[in-house]
């Protein structure tokens, strides 16, 4: 069913501030064919799409569509070729129907009118064709999600677009919703449409793909044919195999189940069903980590038991007192959270580290009267500074212009201000240099030994296995494995996120 | 002169080189005390309502509803004040009755606002209307005048040379400067208008928050429409006309970021004063009044362009440190 070759990439590099992202990568999509793009966060998936739809342009390296070399340098270009990119944040338009999107900018005419007609005609067509879900008269605005990207799809087509790029479609679908999108590629694939499919879910992959090109920091680490996706290959090459005999890809994990008890999560259900049924304690003194897809529920969790979202059932007790959901409670109570999004969660912009640092702990500044001692304040945020080295030390600095890695210690400095019981990071290190990494390690493990009950969430699985003395993988909702006084690997983990066993994997 | 930062200087700067102009130009009328007075008395009630409404403004509200409010608690001092008999416990009844108007009107914005997730400014749009209308139907939409000496000596008594309402600001202004930056409420209100979300994740109730603060404005507000009654023995539906536009200018111009998080009641005040001159050396150096908004707007923009130089200087620097860390 796959033909001749539709899009190639040959020999693409780039870089940002002189750091490669991309490294001389080839990429072959074949007319009629699904092909997937699997590979680690910041293996270059993204970059590669970005250069392919004009978003950035290559260092080096020579796309050719048809045959034939071309110069992709805006969108437009791409779209021009036949090249439609379906958003997961939709751009359609909801109080317009179903063909006023479709034809969005593009309406056929009659003079200078609309020709609702002809336009819903058309439209009509394209939807019998591919045979998709929908109606041309619908108002999207009483539609779904999935039915949303589906007339994504219809707009790309449309435009007689011959490769349509899906990049993680099924993000934020139902089962049921996606069942329909994976009808609907067959469908595309049967009519000669081509699908670049970008997916974290390997079991999609395994499904779908006719074709996987896996990328591994930037360079290709394989291209495998259809009968040859399988789990264990798929893993061992996004991966690595030379990393995984190092020792960051697998490690003994000992955690001490005589400590006591610091935090018990029972039952904890989301209003929105986005987790049910959670139950896990942490120990005094031990390090907990989350691992699973972005998407898995983890941050969910962790939000709920600090109280940011209600959750809608369950119980989570602090040293055997219950806690009522609010952060303000969960801080008193003796629990610090560092949230995944550091700019638009973690801190004040505009305040200094002083008052960032501050901003939790004002129930133990000392005050006179009304008044804040400034004395106190400062005095604090130097603490602050020294205990975790934030750079530039000058107490004054707005947080906002610091680098990231500077910028979490802030996040976390305050917390180490507090007498803490618990301490929940998300996405600890994400987008922060190597040392600051390994300087934020080493607080999370001095913390942990001073008796503080942590829990790590991380997608890095690097620093899932190097901070954990217990590991808890979440997949769409639900806690699905632990690992626990055993040997684990990056492998195991990534196998029990993505919800195939090892037997299978192997 | 690169490393000088001009916008941080620019209102003292403004402010000097106005005032050294003047004094060459009108070195008699401008150089005295009395004249002095009269400017800090004109702007006395812009000052009490900016040191109130710059809560709103930090946490990045705004309320268009100063200048209603203010008329209407305007007529509610003087008729509360009619009401009782005109005797001076009358007058603190209806001072007390229009204080409590104001902290009302605030407590209605609050809560509208952060319960429906409604922009303020459609909020305050609304009620801007709804208090008009209440000031018309107390005064049968007439002027009421009120004399009772008790009463016109709020805005009109003079102490040390210097009349009431300018004491009223001064202290006004010392409690907000106070509360913002001494309080742990007011850490929390640049917070929250720095970054409403990692604000709430870090314990503070940001709702409780706004809704104090849309509160501190209505009392000031309120407080403002009480001493311009007084000021002009006389309330109306149209007292305090034009005055949210002035209270969010000198905001403006005092450095206030409409954005939130942003902005210092001493910076209100010098943007309130800062009216108070130009309009009083207008008035000097006898610029025709069909002049005046032109030269006005012109001063608020080059004041404006200086906060915003400032700005552009600082991402400059943060590009610049950026640049650096990846090198």
């Amino acid at each position: 069913m796959a033909g001749s070759t539709i899009l190639e990439a040959k020999n693409i590099y780039k870089s940002f501030s002189g750091v490669p992202v991309l490294q001389d990568v080839h990429f072959e999509v074949k007319a009629g064919e699904v092909h997937a793009l699997m590979g680690e966060n910041g293996a270059g998936k993204s970059t590669l799409i970005k250069i392919i739809t004009g978003v950035y342009s290559k260092d080096e390296g020579q796309i050719e569509w048809e045959g034939k070399p071309v110069e992709i340098r805006n969108y437009q270009d791409c779209q021009k070729l036949g090249v439609a990119c379906i958003y997961q944040e939709l751009s359609v338009i909801p109080p317009l129907t179903v063909a006023q999107n479709v034809f969005l900018g593009r309406e056929p005419r009659i003079g200078p009118f609309i020709n609702y007609a002809k336009m819903n005609k058309m439209t009509q067509e394209l939807i019998d064709r591919y045979q998709f879900p929908l109606k041309p008269t619908t108002v999207v605005d009483n539609l779904g999600i999935g039915q949303r990207q589906l007339i994504e799809i219809l707009k790309g087509l449309s435009q007689n677009s011959k490769l349509l790029i899906m990049d993680e479609p099924t993000a934020s679908l139902s089962g049921k919703e996606a069942e329909m999108l994976f009808k609907i590629i067959q469908k595309l694939r049967e009519q000669g449409v081509s699908i670049i499919y970008i997916s974290h879910r390997l079991e999609e992959v395994y499904m779908l793909s006719d074709r996987l090109t896996i990328l591994r920091d930037g360079k290709n680490a394989a291209v495998l044919e259809k009968e040859e996706i399988i789990p264990a290959k798929v893993i061992e090459t996004m991966i690595g195999k030379v990393v995984d005999e190092s020792a960051g890809s697998r490690k003994m994990l000992h955690s001490d189940d005589s400590a006591p008890v610091a935090l018990d999560v029972k039952g904890l259900t989301d209003a929105t069903d986005r987790f049910r049924n959670i139950s896990f304690q942490v120990h005094k003194g031990e390090i907990l980590g989350f691992g699973g897809l972005i998407g898995a529920g983890r941050t969910e969790v962790v939000r709920a038991i600090y109280g940011i979202d209600k959750a809608a059932a369950g119980e989570v007790t602090l040293d055997g007192k219950k806690l009522s959901p609010s952060p303000k409670a969960s801080i008193r109570a003796g629990i610090g959270f560092v949230p995944e999004d550091r700019r638009n969660q973690g801190f004040i912009p505009l305040l200094s580290t002083t008052k960032n640092v501050a901003l939790t702990n004002y129930d133990i500044v000392k005050k006179n009267g009304l008044a804040i001692s400034d004395g106190d304040e400062l005095d604090m945020s130097k603490r602050a500074i020294q205990a975790i080295d934030i750079r530039p030390s000058d107490p004054d600095k707005q947080v906002g212009v610091m680098s990231g890695g500077n910028q979490q210690k802030v996040v976390l400095g305050k917390w180490l201000m507090r007498d803490l019981k618990l301490l929940i990071v998300d996405e600890p290190t994400a987008g922060i240099d190597v040392g600051a990494k390994d300087e934020i390690y080493s607080i999370l493990e001095k913390l942990a030994s001073e008796g503080v009950a942590v829990i790590v969430v991380t997608s890095d699985l690097q620093e899932l296995l190097r901070v954990s003395h217990r590991i808890l993988v979440m997949r769409k909702g639900d806690i699905v494995r632990e690992f626990k006084n055993e040997e684990v690997t990056q492998s195991k983990v990534l196998a029990a996120g993505q919800g195939v066993t090892e037997e299978e994997a192997k | 002169m690169k490393n000088i930062n001009w916008g941080k200087y620019s209102k003292p700067i403004i402010l000097v080189v106005f005032i050294i102009l003047l004094s060459i130009l009108r070195p008699k009328a401008f150089l005295s005390l009395n004249n002095f007075s009269n400017v800090l008395w004109s702007v006395s009630v812009i000052g009490i309502m900016v040191s109130g409404t710059i809560f709103v403004f930090l946490i990045g509200g705004i309320d268009l509803s100063i200048a209603t409010l203010c008329a209407f608690s305007a007529v509610v001092v003087v008729e509360v004040t009619h009401y009782l008999g005109d005797t001076p416990k009358a007058v603190a009844i209806g001072v007390a009755a229009a204080l409590a108007v104001g902290l009302l009107a605030g407590l209605l914005h609050g809560i509208i606002i952060t319960t429906f997730h409604i922009p303020a400014f459609l909020v305050t749009f609304a009620t801007q209307s709804i208090f008009l209308g209440l000031a018309m139907v107390f005064t049968n939409n007439k002027i009421v005048s009120c004399t009772v000496p008790a009463f016109t000596a709020i805005g009109s008594r003079k102490i040390l040379g210097f009349p009431m309402p300018v004491y009223f600001m001064i202290v006004i202004a010392v409690i907000s400067w106070f509360v913002l930056r001494k309080t742990v409420f007011g850490r929390y209100v640049y917070a929250v208008g720095g970054n409403e979300t990692a604000a709430a994740i870090s314990g503070i109730n940001t709702r409780r928050s706004a809704i104090m603060c849309y509160m501190i404005s209505g009392l000031t507000t309120a407080l403002g429409g009480i001493v311009l009654a007084s000021m002009t023995q006389q309330a109306s539906s149209s007292t305090g006309a034009g005055y949210t536009n002035d209270v969010i200018t000198a905001g403006v111009i005092g450095g206030v970021s409409l954005l939130g998080g942003e902005g210092t009641v001493t910076g209100a005040i010098f943007g309130a004063v800062l009216m108070g001159l130009l309009n009083n050396g207008l008035n000097l150096l006898s610029v025709p009044s069909t002049h005046a908004g032109l030269v006005k707007g012109l001063v608020i923009i080059v004041a404006v362009a200086f906060d915003a130089m400032q700005h552009a200087d600082q991402s400059r620097k943060k590009v610049k440190k950026v640049k650096k860390a990846q090198a």
